[in-house]
């Protein structure tokens, strides 16, 4: 690989200049132009509240969605990664069957904008599939336990069942994407990979655990990071049916205060909080994969 | 061919393949070979010798005729072919090693997997083979590490693992520097003195003298001629055997 060294030269500072002049100019317009009264003080209530009658802090609007986003993002990268590998495997299958019901899915999903697909899929999952699944009553039926770790670990009784459908909808959005990259990943490798899996007699499972996939996951890995932080930025649509996420919370509080800058900057922050530290912990996994390069 | 003939390990008898667009690699093609014996084929690129290499252990499926190994018939059968797959080895032009696991692992995968073997009796046995390739102390470099002449010899401890009754070659040494043809060579010849059977697609002439029970020349998919290595190369009795060994010399 090339590697070229980044150079300072005088039309960078002069970029650098202009770039600031306009940033400055910006924020002459908001605080001079707008009639707009904003108040970074009133955030911090936000995020933390002074609880007097426990006698402690405890997380408020913001912090509770960002934990909500953290949560739902989560849970459904695990599920959408199960959907692509399943998927990229029948796109890449001898059946023709497999591969015909592979690309329905994903051009289905790739086809439409998001915000139609969560509104026709979720209140599908939620009128149907929840109640034949029988969520809400199972977790009714739960002791005060086990409540508490389903609380903890997803969402609060009232709001479990939109909160798993709201899983279902990102996992089964996001799966069409992580397919297609694993696809390319499963293609990518050469075929003489195959060969030779084959001619030691490897059956196809064994082929696809030992020899194709740790090959593919290493070349995916850095495409498959983008669609971890994409479903984390994809998450925020799930405010559109009321799953109290980050913007969701975010909502909330420009309607309570008016502050919409300040809310909705807050808001960005604590989003690439997120999205940053995740990049940094591919990075650190994409150093530790190349070993045996 | 109905009958099963016990001394011999691999009959093909004439096997046509034509890729689609309408090549024909391999044009009703038959030979027999002997258990332990050392085959050579050779003939000029595009003649089909590759091909027919890889119909012996279906990697090619051949569109007619008949290959049966060691008294497996290759045919659809899945299972069949498996057992195929088992006992025959096979030794790449590009190697073909997992890159992304070490010597060792490479040797041990199909042990554990399709042997079953536990971990402690693969490495046993790999680090055996190893030995016998002369690269046991690189058993936990990956093959990035290595040069090529020492991925092959890798290539071929890998092959031998299953223990197969068939090794099959496909120009293991076309992809290599000239300094580490010999060392590749070697294993090979020490590996027909101990009884292997082999099947050998190379141009190395003077490893078919040494070590080859008889030559096969192919030419368009054909048998041309066939000999014992010595009357083949100094007495070819046909036109195009002796052009292309003019041109090899």
């Amino acid at each position: 690989m090339l590697h070229t060294k980044a150079k300072f030269r005088a039309i960078d500072a002069v970029l650098l200049l202009l770039c600031l002049a306009a940033g400055a100019y910006i924020y002459y317009r908001i605080q001079y132009g707008l009639e707009y009264k904003g108040s970074w003080a009133a955030i911090p209530q936000f995020l933390l509240r002074y609880d007097p009658e426990t006698g402690r802090w405890a997380a408020n609007y913001l912090l509770q969605g960002l934990i909500t986003t953290l949560k739902l993002s989560l849970w459904a990268t695990l599920p959408a990664l199960l959907v692509g590998l399943f998927v990229a495997l029948c796109r890449t299958s001898e059946t023709l069957f497999l591969r015909m019901v592979g690309a329905s899915y994903v051009e289905l999903v790739r086809n439409l904008p998001p915000l139609v697909l969560i509104f026709i899929f979720y209140f599908f999952v939620i009128d149907q599939i929840m109640p034949l699944l029988g969520v809400e009553t199972f977790i009714r039926a739960l002791p005060t336990g086990a409540q508490g770790v389903i609380t903890f670990l997803f969402a609060e009784k009232s709001l479990f069942v939109q909160f798993i459908s709201g899983i279902i909808t990102l996992a089964f959005f996001e799966g069409a994407y992580m397919a297609e990259i694993i696809r390319g990943g499963i293609e990518s490798i050469e075929r003489g990979q195959h060969e030779a899996a084959y001619a030691l007699g490897l059956s196809w499972v064994d082929e696809m655990r030992f020899v194709v996939m740790p090959q593919v996951i290493k070349r995916v890995l850095p495409a498959l990071a983008n669609e971890f932080i994409n479903t984390i930025k994809y998450s925020s649509i799930a405010s559109i049916v009321s799953i109290q996420e980050l913007t969701f919370m975010g909502r909330q509080v420009v309607v309570a205060t008016r502050y919409i800058f300040e809310t909705w900057i807050t808001v960005a922050v604590l989003y690439m909080a997120l999205t940053l530290s995740l990049s940094l912990v591919t990075e650190q996994l994409e150093k530790r994969l190349q070993a045996s390069d | 061919m109905s009958e099963i003939h016990e001394d011999y390990i691999i009959e093909i008898e004439n096997v046509s393949k034509t890729f689609t667009g309408g090549v024909e690699a391999v044009r009703g093609f038959s030979a027999k070979i002997r258990r332990q014996e050392v085959v050579v084929i050779m003939g000029p690129s595009g003649s089909g010798k590759s091909t027919l290499l890889r119909c012996i252990n279906g990697l090619e499926t051949a569109e007619s005729g008949a290959i049966v190994v060691d008294g497996i018939r290759l045919d659809g059968d899945k299972r069949r072919r498996l057992e195929i797959r088992k006992e025959v080895g096979m030794v790449f032009q590009s190697f073909n090693l997992f890159p992304h696991l070490t010597v060792l692992e490479n040797v041990n995968l199909a042990q554990r997997r399709v042997r079953k073997k536990n971990k402690a009796s693969a490495t046993e046995r790999s680090l055996e083979l190893l030995q016998m390739v002369g690269i046991a102390d690189k058993a936990n470099s990956y093959p990035a590490q290595l040069s090529g002449g020492q991925q092959q010899r890798v290539a071929i401890a890998r092959a031998l693992a299953l223990a197969p009754k068939v090794m099959l070659f496909d120009e293991p040494t076309s992809a290599l520097d000239p300094e580490m043809i010999n060392e590749v060579l070697d294993v090979m010849k020490k590996l027909a003195r101990s009884g292997m059977t082999m099947v050998v697609v190379t141009h190395e002439m003077g490893f078919a003298r040494e070590v080859s029970d008889w030559v096969i020349f192919m030419d368009d998919g054909q048998i041309v001629e066939t000999g014992a290595p010595e009357s083949i190369f100094a007495r070819p009795q046909e036109e195009r055997t002796r052009r292309f060994l003019n041109q090899i010399l």
